[in-house]
């Protein structure tokens, strides 16, 4: 009877252990011990009528608005998805980590690209995936079979048309044949790039986690200038005119002069600005986990006007017509006249954003942590559909 | 109450080390293994009793036995009889209990830390922003360069090196302050309870990242030091090339304690 209740009291005990230990992991933010999984934030590209993106599952998923509008059963006509392969193992996990668990490198960070007929896209797990962008079919994976992939894809890829370029976890950029997949460059930085880099004029710009900008010849991925400052970049790259923007993790907007990397202006943030700034219409709209989006004079840093969302602000902003569209990380959308920021309407998805939108006259459409599409008509306020990822 | 929590206990150790490791030549693992140590440093009073009250109830192992034997058809006389014997040895049975308790909320906070510190996913990096002081350096800090002795502390440790180490650890951590069993069933449940822990340890290590592995080697080390200073040696712990020690110090709980000591030495001779 004694023993018996020993035991009892063994395995008691041993259960509490577990459970407070499980209580105290599941804490961090709330995604278990392992912390919140690689879920990816994906944004949307257009070809022809259809709309493009990467899901949370893993999933390459091009659809028409329009027969989303009419409720047609997914896949209508030109409508496909393609499901990315799980993760080797090695690519961003342990031996115990299993393949098929989205922490082991399914979420699709990358928001596509297309080039002529092709999809383009990067995963967290270190592949480039190609896809024929009417049948979702795949034409090419680099790196090509048999070889090992390279590191977690994080930040966009960018294309000029003829090549694409990409950063990765393995702190080096590439530049790859957008016909064939074949490699034609890579480029080593000192330390994990996690935002994407931007192009122009057949220069590279790209910013990694050891506080390093580079400017690179994206024919032969030779470095025309590297600058250093004092934190890690937090955002992606976007170059306007004669200056690059970006974010920085000591909560600073940076512009440096692109032909020397010569710094411009700085502006202080009260948190990071992790979203890509947005140049359009003479102005720099920066949105910043302060829960401000900021309109900006992109030639001094003067702030023209600001405005405050009920939450911070992850994804980038989005432009159409006379309007600038933001989405707090939980799921509210403001729409706003882009010249004096002030608040046309507001409408809400009601769940955690992290992806950029994408705006089509007074459409926005919105990918939301409930691994649904958003359909928000900002004109009458409404949600006009919503289309779940999962497509069980 | 999250929030609390956040504000109290988690931000400001969070902070503290994302500062540390710019301090530590940026090198993350080796603020890891300061914060460790430090932090074992502050609870060391509270070690130190644990220790202590553990120790006592093990020299009351042999009384408890027999009254377990003696009384085992009547449960409520053996509450009684050893509610007598916790009373004259001067030992709360919760005694050992309570420093426990206390420095719970402090390991969840450091694990919580490193954990978020860490920002294995990209996801983890952004959950951090809403943690982070707006000073200058953790602001430079971030993100952390996760390499440390050809490790990526984010990520779970290829080899079998740190599974090993952290199950090593703490079994002989655990080892040290189990005394040997009376009989073969005993045995069996002594062995049970002293393996469970560090395989299950060694398990969690294959899939958690290497930076919170090497927190728990470094506070596993930390921990048979201490057992080894306040316990006065290896304790219950023996392999054939150890030498056992000369008995330990009896601690300062109560003469009782003592006398039973010396009893349970003269049983033994």
């Amino acid at each position: 009877m004694i023993k018996t209740k020993k035991y009892v009291n063994i395995i008691l005990i041993l259960a509490i252990l577990l459970l407070v230990f499980v209580a105290g992991c599941s804490m961090v933010g709330g995604g278990g011990c392992s912390g919140t999984a690689a879920q990816g934030w994906s944004g949307f590209t257009t070809y022809k009528q259809d709309i493009c993106f990467g899901s949370i599952e893993g999933k390459v998923i091009a659809f028409d608005p329009q027969a989303r509008t009419d409720n047609k059963t997914f896949p209508a006509d030109d409508e496909w998805v393609y499901q990315i392969k799980t993760a080797s193992p090695g690519a961003a996990c342990g031996p115990m980590c299993s393949p098929s668990s989205s922490a082991a490198g399914l979420g699709i960070y990358d928001t596509p690209v297309v080039v002529d007929d092709l999809v383009y896209v990067g995963s967290y797990s270190g592949k480039i995936y190609a896809i024929n962008a009417l049948k979702g079919v795949v034409r090419w994976v680099y790196p090509r079979e048999g070889l090992d992939t390279v590191g977690a894809i994080v930040g966009n890829m960018i294309t000029d048309g003829k090549s694409l370029y990409f950063g990765s976890s393995d702190s080096k950029i590439y530049s790859l044949d957008a016909v064939t997949g074949d490699f034609n460059w890579d480029f080593q930085t000192s330390s994990k790039i996690w935002t994407g880099p931007a192009i122009d004029n057949g220069v590279i710009y790209a910013g990694n986690y050891g506080g390093d900008i580079y400017a690179i010849s994206a024919d032969t991925g030779k470095q025309v200038w590297s600058i250093k400052i004092p934190s890690a970049v937090s955002s992606s790259i976007t170059v306007s005119g004669d200056t690059m923007y970006f974010g920085t993790f000591d909560r600073y907007l940076y512009a440096l002069d692109k032909a020397t990397g010569q710094e411009k202006w700085k502006i202080a943030g009260d948190n990071w600005f992790w979203a890509q700034p947005l140049a359009a219409g003479g102005k720099l709209y920066a949105a910043c986990l302060d829960q401000k989006l900021y309109a900006l004079d992109p030639a001094t840093g003067q702030q023209l006007w600001q405005f405050t969302a009920d939450a911070p602000i992850v994804a980038p902003p989005a432009i159409s017509g006379n309007n600038i569209y933001t989405i707090s990380n939980k799921g509210t959308l403001y729409k706003l006249d882009a010249a004096s920021g002030t608040l046309v309407n507001t409408n809400s998805v009601e769940f955690t954003v992290y992806s950029p939108m994408y705006a089509s006259g007074d459409m926005v459409y919105v990918y939301a942590r409930d691994h649904n599409v958003y359909a928000v008509d900002t004109a009458k306020s409404t949600i006009v559909w919503k289309f779940s990822s999962y497509l069980k | 109450m999250v929030d609390i929590w956040n504000i109290a206990i988690l931000n400001p150790m969070l902070n503290g080390l994302i500062a540390l490791s710019e301090l530590c030549f940026k090198n993350f693992g080796l603020a890891i293994i300061v914060l460790t140590v430090v932090v074992r440093l502050i609870l060391t009073p509270l070690t130190y009793r644990q220790t202590q009250s553990t120790k006592a109830m093990q020299l009351l192992q042999p009384k408890l036995q027999e009254i377990q034997k003696k009384y085992a058809r009547d449960q409520q006389k053996l509450q009684q009889e050893m509610m007598r014997l916790y009373k004259e040895a001067g030992i709360n049975p919760l005694g050992c209990m309570w420093p426990m308790l206390i420095q719970m909320p402090i390991w969840i906070a450091l694990y919580q830390s490193i954990m978020q510190a860490l920002a294995a996913t990209p996801e983890n990096l952004l959950l951090l922003s809403q943690h982070l002081y707006s000073w200058d350096m953790v602001g430079n800090a971030i993100p952390l360069n996760e390499e440390f002795l050809g490790l990526r502390l984010s990520q779970p440790d290829p080899t079998l090196i740190f599974a090993i180490l952290v199950g090593l650890t703490m079994w002989v951590q655990q080892k040290m302050v189990t005394p040997p069993p009376a009989d073969a069933q005993q045995q069996q449940m002594s062995s049970m309870t002293t393996l469970m822990m560090p395989l299950m340890f060694s398990f969690f290590t294959l899939s958690f990242p290497s930076g919170l592995a090497l927190y728990w080697v470094v506070s596993n080390i930390i921990g048979i030091l201490i057992q080894y200073l306040v316990g006065g040696g290896w304790g219950y712990f023996t392999l054939p090339f150890l030498k056992p020690k000369a008995a330990a110090p009896a601690p300062k709980t109560g003469q009782y304690v003592k006398d039973l000591k010396e009893g349970n030495e003269k049983k033994k001779g």
